[in-house]
């Protein structure tokens, strides 16, 4: 069964339709990355699929259970988690203190109102083991504004990953990168555990081919073609109308 | 740890013996200032950790002194009384935050504004329960059930303890997971979201639990005062708590308490010289507004750094403090 379900989903703003009968999915373990060019609809698809907009017509169903109604925060309990295309992130916290957010989402006691949250070793543990693993734990104490860009990034996904989810959305992960840092990025994308199934977001072909098991091309709102990298590669349609030919084969 | 017991411990020796060196005046604006610190901290709750910036928070506090003051006709007990001020106000706060907080920032204002109104016409036109435009006098007695307490002296006691309550359990909140996230709503509301929390939730619960502050704010008021009117939902006084708030500074616990206590001895001593008191604080609210963001409790905090003896802190672990609360 897959994990996510994207059926028929219709968005329009006024009389500007967005998204046309979107039919998606993504199985357990999968990498599996949305192109199309600007306007194609991919970051409206994200914000459908988080329950950021309501969907027109459709349904958004998740492991068995139909999320199309429910809040954002609601869906994230489902598993569900999702990075922003701009970072979007606690600048005026400091970078340890961003994450244990993240952590303390899902812990029993966040509702607790008298005692302190720096008394809750196991939440802070849990932070710096994920800065860890990522390598930023010595930026632990700096605030978000006082990192790099590149670094804001990763802590964009590490907010994300923080909750442990089966589905991790990410919304162009490598937009406004030096080469330097995408190639890192792609690294990074690697080495997430394959438990968290991927739905990404990218314009950049050597990422998109880096981390894809499959690729759905959007295009004008609508499913164009999806299939492995191989068979998106070789779909000539897809060269000629998207990508305007050519630009394939050099990737 | 060590450092807040010690605060604490000076906190309650300054309130204890402040009354053998005061004026039966001064104890009398002290008991006014704590009452208004208290006020004025339960909106810097929401306004320096939630986001909500309100105009008709002066509601709960006439809801606070209202209910002593009508409920009192009835009853005498003293916990009773503070109870009922506790949970009505925070009772209004709650259905009246469930249908504000939707709209943000400018649309709050204007609506907390008209419900404040509201609630003064309410008053207004209820004469025979409210005493209308006259106000009305309270007939109850604070009683904690060691006698009746009227000195002056240990009403003023009453307040400070009251003062000193709120400010550690306001201190326990904004430090709780519970608080902690509130702030994360206000710093980002749609990652909250995505991060699995309900925004909207939060913000309710710290605009009840503000309420219900301003609640037993307002009941103790109207022990010491001995008198209740409309003024004290107005919108002015809702205006002026505003202005305590960023005066002694957004952001802190303290911050609005220390404006509280400027706000009211500016009042009465600049109202001796001259009727036009309220220009000198427009001039003072308009400088800490344009210059002095953070207020007067940064700048009593900036002097007391450079004559502190001792240790100087390092800029960067300054930073990680006010990030961490370290002012509050």
């Amino acid at each position: 069964m897959s994990l996510l379900t994207v059926k028929g989903v219709s968005k329009s703003f006024g009389k500007l339709e967005i998204l046309k009968q979107v039919d998606l999915d993504v199985q357990p373990e999968e990498r599996h990355v949305i192109i199309g060019p600007n306007g194609a609809g991919k970051t409206t698809l994200f914000n459908c699929i988080t329950g950021v907009l309501p969907i027109d017509a459709g349904q958004v169903v998740m492991d068995g259970h139909d999320l199309t109604s429910l809040p954002p925060y609601q869906r994230a309990k489902h598993g569900l988690s999702r990075t922003f295309q701009k970072n979007n992130l606690f600048l005026e916290l400091t970078v340890e203190k961003n994450v244990a957010l993240a952590v303390l989402s899902r812990k029993g006691y966040r509702h607790n109102m008298f005692r302190p949250l720096e008394s809750y070793s196991d939440v802070f543990e849990e932070a710096h083991q994920l800065l860890d693993e990522w390598g930023l734990l010595d930026r632990k104490d700096l605030l978000v504004n006082q990192l790099s860009y590149g670094e804001q990034r990763l802590l964009e996904i590490l907010l994300a990953l923080a909750l442990k989810p089966r589905l991790l959305l990410l919304d162009e992960p490598t937009s406004g990168m030096s080469p330097a840092e995408t190639q890192q990025t792609i690294q990074f994308i690697r080495r997430l555990p394959r438990s968290v199934a991927l739905l990404v977001v990218e314009h950049d072909m050597d990422v998109v081919f880096a981390i894809a098991d499959r690729i759905t091309v959007l295009h004008h709102g609508q499913v164009f073609a999806s299939g492995t990298p191989e068979e998106v590669k070789g779909n000539a349609q897809v060269t000629e109308i998207y990508f305007g030919g050519g630009a394939l084969k050099d990737a | 740890m060590k450092k807040t017991a010690l605060y604490a411990l000076l906190l309650l020796v300054i309130t204890l013996i402040l009354p053998l060196f005061l004026s039966s005046y001064g104890i009398f604006l002290t008991t006014e200032i704590y009452i208004m610190a208290v006020f004025a901290m339960s909106l810097g709750l929401i306004m320096g950790y939630a986001g909500l910036v309100s105009l008709g928070h002066a509601a709960f506090f006439g809801i606070g002194a209202y209910t002593v003051a009508i409920l009192g006709d009835y009853v005498g007990n003293t916990y009773v009384l503070l109870i009922c001020a506790i949970l009505l106000s925070a009772l209004i706060a709650f259905i009246s935050g469930y249908f504000f907080i939707r709209v943000s920032q400018f649309y709050f204002l204007m609506i907390t504004l008209a419900f404040g109104q509201l609630l003064y016409a309410l008053i207004w036109q209820l004469k025979p329960i409210t005493g209308g435009a006259d106000g009305r006098s309270v007939s109850p007695v604070l009683n904690f059930g060691w006698g009746n307490l009227l000195d002056p002296v240990h009403i003023y006691y009453v307040t400070a303890v009251l003062f000193v309550l709120v400010y550690f359990i306001l201190r326990l909140f904004v430090h709780s997971p519970l608080g902690q996230t509130i702030k994360g709503v206000m710093e980002n509301e749609s990652r909250m979201k995505m991060l699995g929390y309900n925004a909207d939730a939060y913000k309710l619960v710290a605009y009840t639990f503000s309420g219900a502050v301003a609640g037993v704010a307002g009941a103790i008021y109207a022990y010491y005062n001995v008198f209740v009117s409309p003024e004290l939902v107005a919108w002015l006084f809702s205006g002026q708590v505003l202005v305590m708030v960023i005066v002694g500074g957004m952001g802190t616990l303290l911050g609005p308490a220390v404006g509280a206590g400027f706000f009211v001895l500016l009042q009465n001593y600049m109202s001796t010289y001259t009727e036009r008191w309220m220009l000198i604080m427009g001039i003072i609210f308009i400088f800490f507004v344009i210059v002095g963001r953070g207020g007067l409790i940064h700048l009593v905090m900036a002097i007391w750094e450079r004559i502190k003896p001792g240790h100087k802190r390092s800029a960067k672990k300054e930073i990680n403090q006010s990030e961490s609360g370290g002012i509050t």
